[in-house]
């Protein structure tokens, strides 16, 4: 597919890819460079596209705050965190009811459509209860056990149509070969939908780091706290001081940007790789 | 031998628990607040070291939560018992969270402190139910007044601040000029709470009658009073951005030039600074009516004990220490509040002339509730308001719908 | 249907148990409780005025038929459908084309397919924030409007255009999401397949219908079942940028539950709104498993 491409094709192709580009990307530029603006041009009179008078004094602002490295470290425990507990439990789980046929199936998937329906703003309190009685209030678990639960089903959702399009051959070679269920899903199945598990690793990092509400519910404690509720904080600090929230905000995302550039490579690789084993 | 050393050893035992009593541990009590401008972060940490150091009985930990969150917090707390053991809490807020129980009765100890007579009424009555119990006590208190931009004042060809609601409604017309993105008017009329703190004070404009209190906004003076705020935004002397703007949103169009008057609050007074000396600029009472008179609204922090509280009578200790004579009137000075007290006298080092302002002012203005409905009564109001701004509704008729909601809940618990 | 495709052993069936129901009695524990607790508290009558006597009664459905006698109540939920049907018909073909257009090798393809994705990846608060700030009536996007000579609107001032901003800030997270989701769905169809295809002499159009689209059609219906129920949920942004404002012109059931039960201490009307947005979800979730039994068959 790759060599019938003609190299006109691929250019225009690339510009329109740019274009889009320039679209997407244009929220974030503004985003930053309202971070570098001082106050007086950042609200004022005259809107500007780039700092006229250039100043790193939000940024200042934002790291000289102690907690800061804190809540970089709880924002990276509860992303891992949400990310472990999904992949122990909803990877199994979309392979089981990809590949078998069981009874209750339908009632596994109801449950997991289900539990993503309540508003999360809802579940605060009948949650708070459950970990204020199993004293996991105020410990980095209790975020990632409740945000689990929603990136659980989307992982069970979008993987299990993966683990069905794995031709059965494939295990059943494995099972030959003498591999037992466990070790026919961890060396066969596992790397068979590599794309969708890349995925799902992204995506349940990316919930355990953005959470706001979870995290602001069950930790009061500064030193427990992510960036995100942090964030809420400079929010009622500063009215819309939109110059100090964009430098946390662009703090908050860039981690995830350093992050995701390492992840894309493995994608763009999960995806060559299929293109050449054909 | 043995015996000797066994002597040594239940000697040196005993030495050590009678140590140990005498410097019994004191106990761990949390306080939540959400003092988040630097000045009073760095004030209540500095107390809260300072009251440790001073007795020991308790050792506080303070913790800052954020205004809405702290809220959330105390409404899963009322559901799940788990509480701080002080609070801070929004004085029109206060009345709720009473009735939710997430405050206890400490009237008894505040009654046996012979105190209460100094407390200003109004932010007093805040911290009671309706039986009049009281379940903490007022911190600071704060009201709204005018700031003017002199410097837009003087091009439109005036010397003098606003009088009186005429000759705001002239001004407001004069110094705007649409054009420059510059409005006579700045408020902040946005759907919460903030936002019925700067209405009322034009709902309950006294203009051709007498003021009135939110149960009863049908009045004609109320009617009058939001139609002048309506007429400056339909006429673009007000930016309606105001629907959306929190206080500090409109304190920093004023900073920025954007607005030659902002409604604006007494904490302001220590944000000055923000304005960098582009302008002059001066405060005069809120031009709500005749000349001489004004409304405005009192606000203000309480702090109480939550129930299940580790040890009430310490930490009612504390919030006496902290609402004394002296210390209410450094943290005033500090903060950029007015003291509850009578006998506290904040020398203010900086905008003096600002202070005093705000102090007359005082004698105007009005305590929202106390009502345990207040948050649904609020709604209406700001919603009322809104509905003439964003969708041209008649005021009158916006009140009027206003009233379904709040009559029934008045009627069922008065206002005090 | 009385024939079973495949017949199901013992063992395979306890492999299968032994895959599912971790997560299965996981989601039961974290999720069922909350359920059932708003469920109960929907039934009662509980509030501000009670909560501490405790004297709080069940009144039966009274919770919703005053909800549906209630003329803010019926906007709100009449936002929320349209908030979630243009933000899926947008995201979603916008998405896909998306996914199609990248997929295939070009210069430039895999770099920025990345970094599209980094508005997805951002925390909805600062999403929030920025939108707040890009349409306010002098802000970024009626700036651009007036240097190509037209007059933008009052964005989030305007009961009528402040939905549509909300929704436009949805996409531009949404539309990457569905673009993630759908190119993972897309490579795992083989290139051997168009490539046969192509042989026959099949068009791109063609290709488009009759492979790409059969293919991916579990794939498409799980991104439409999860698109719509996180869209149908929001909250966060709503929450952070318009507050449900101006009038409840953003209000959505989400942000209305939160304010009955946080703002006002109605907890028992809050769940009831609550129950209300689940029984819409659920209604559509049923469909889904309707549509996924049938292609599964």
């Amino acid at each position: 597919m790759d060599g019938m491409m003609s190299r006109r094709k691929k250019i225009l192709c690339a510009a329109i890819a740019v274009l889009i580009a320039i679209l997407f990307l244009f929220p974030i530029y503004w985003l930053v460079q309202l971070s570098f603006k001082p106050d007086m041009e950042a609200f004022g009179r005259v809107l500007t596209y780039y700092p006229h008078t250039f100043t790193v004094s939000p940024w200042q602002e934002n790291l000289d705050d102690p907690v800061f490295i804190t809540s970089l470290r709880n924002s990276f425990i509860n992303g891992f965190l949400t990310m472990g507990i999904t992949l122990l439990l909803g990877v199994p789980a979309a392979y089981g009811m990809g590949r078998y046929k069981v009874r209750g199936s339908v009632l596994f998937l109801l449950t997991f459509l289900v539990s993503q329906m309540l508003p999360a703003s809802l579940t605060l309190t009948p949650l708070y209860l459950i970990f204020n009685s199993a004293k996991l209030l105020g410990t980095h678990i209790s975020s990632p056990i409740a945000i689990a639960a929603s990136s659980i089903p989307f992982a069970v959702i979008t993987l299990r149509p993966f683990f069905r399009s794995v031709p059965v051959t494939l295990d059943e070679a494995a099972r030959l070969d003498g591999c037992g269920p466990v070790r026919a899903f961890f060396y066969v199945m596992i790397p068979a939908v590599k794309t969708g598990i890349i995925t799902i690793i992204v995506i349940s990092f990316l919930n355990g780091w953005n959470d706001l509400v979870y995290s602001m519910t069950f930790n009061v404690g500064a030193d427990m706290r992510p960036l995100t509720a942090n964030i809420y904080k400079f929010q009622s600090a500063y009215g819309t001081k939109w110059n100090c929230i964009m430098a946390y905000g662009t703090i908050l995302v860039l981690p995830v940007v350093i992050l995701f550039i390492f992840m894309q490579k493995y994608i763009v690789g999960g995806l060559t790789a299929g293109a050449v084993k054909e | 031998m043995m015996k000797k050393i066994l002597a040594l050893v239940l000697m040196l035992a005993v030495c050590f628990s009678v140590f140990a009593v005498a410097h019994a541990e004191p106990t761990e009590v949390e306080l939540w607040h959400y003092f988040d401008s630097s000045n009073d972060k760095d004030m209540i940490n500095k107390w809260v070291d300072d009251y440790n150091a001073l007795q020991d009985k308790i050792h506080i930990t303070a913790t800052y939560v954020s205004r809405q969150e702290l809220m959330n917090q105390y409404a899963i707390g009322a559901i799940s018992g788990e509480l701080p053991d002080i609070g801070m809490v929004d004085s029109p807020d206060m009345a709720s969270f009473i009735s939710l129980g997430v405050f206890a009765d400490i009237t008894d100890q505040l009654n046996a402190w012979g105190e209460l007579d100094q407390f200003y009424p109004g932010p007093l009555s805040s911290c009671m139910d309706a039986e009049g119990k009281l379940y903490g006590l007022p911190q600071n208190t704060n009201c709204l007044a005018l700031g003017c931009n002199m410097d837009l004042l003087k091009a439109a060809g005036y010397d003098h601040m606003p009088k009186d609601l005429t000759e705001l409604k002239e001004m407001v017309a004069k110094t705007s000029d649409p054009e420059n993105g510059i409005y006579g008017m700045a408020m902040c009329c946005i759907g919460t709470e903030e936002g019925t703190f700067q209405l009322l004070p034009w709902l309950r404009s006294s203009v051709g009658g007498q003021g009135v209190n939110v149960d009863n906004l049908t009045a004609q003076s109320a009617v009058d009073g939001l139609t002048v705020l309506g007429d400056f935004i339909h006429n673009n002397y007000m930016s309606k951005e105001a629907v959306n703007w929190t206080q500090a949103d409109a304190w920093y169009a004023f900073c920025a030039g954007k607005a030659a008057m902002v409604e604006c609050g007494t904490w302001h007074l220590a944000m000055t600074g923000d304005i960098n000396g582009a302008f002059e600029y001066d405060f005069c009472l809120l031009p709500t009516g005749e000349e001489g008179t004004s409304t405005s609204t009192i606000g203000g922090e309480n702090f109480g004990i939550c129930t299940g509280c580790k040890d009430t009578d310490a930490c009612v200790d504390f919030l006496k220490w902290m609402c004394s004579k002296e210390k209410e009137a450094e943290w005033a000075v500090g903060a950029g509040k007015i003291p509850v007290r009578g006998d506290s006298e904040a020398e203010y080092t900086y905008e003096t002339k600002g202070f005093q302002v705000f102090v007359d002012e005082m004698n105007y203005a009005q305590a929202r509730g106390p009502h345990a409905e207040w948050p649904t009564i609020s709604e209406a109001i700001y919603t009322a308001c809104q509905s003439v701004f964003v969708d041209n509704a008649d005021p009158a008729e916006a009140l009027a719908k206003a009233m379904e909601t709040i009559a029934p809940i008045v009627a069922e618990n008065p206002l005090p | 249907m009385q024939k079973r495709k495949i017949s199901v052993s013992a063992q395979k069936r306890k492999e299968a148990y032994f895959f599912i129901l971790p997560a299965f009695f996981y989601i039961l524990l974290v999720m069922g409780y909350p359920m059932v607790y708003n469920a109960v508290l929907s039934l009662k009558n509980m509030d501000v005025k009670n909560l501490k006597s405790g004297a709080s009664v069940f009144i039966g459905l009274q919770n919703y038929t005053e909800l549906f006698g209630n003329e803010t109540f019926r906007l709100v939920l009449k936002n929320t459908f349209v908030f979630t049907i243009a933000c899926l018909v947008f995201q979603f073909t916008i998405g896909f084309a998306f996914a199609l257009f990248f997929k295939q090798h070009f210069p430039l393809s895999g770099l920025i397919r990345g970094m599209i994705l980094i508005s997805y990846m951002m925390p909805m608060a600062v999403t929030g924030l920025l939108g707040k700030n890009m349409f306010m009536n002098d802000g970024l996007i009626n700036d651009l409007l007036k240097r190509i000579g037209m007059t933008g609107p009052e964005w989030l001032t305007n009961t009528t255009y402040s939905l549509p901003a909300v929704i436009i800030m949805n996409c531009w997270v949404g539309i990457p999401f569905n673009m993630l989701l759908l190119i993972s769905g897309l490579t795992s169809i083989h290139d051997d397949v168009y490539e046969s295809a192509m042989i026959d002499g099949a068009g791109w159009g063609k290709r488009f219908v009759f492979i790409t689209l059969p293919l991916m059609k579990s794939s498409i219906l799980a991104v439409l079942m999860l698109g719509f129920i996180y869209t149908f949920r929001a909250f966060d942004l709503m929450y952070i940028m318009t507050k449900g404002g101006p009038l409840n012109s953003t209000d959505v059931l989400g942000t209305y539950s939160y304010m009955f039960s946080f703002t006002q201490f109605k907890f028992s009307r809050g769940a009831a709104v609550a129950m209300v947005l689940f029984a819409c979800l659920f209604v559509v979730g049923m469909f889904y498993l309707h549509l996924l039994r049938r292609e599964e068959e």
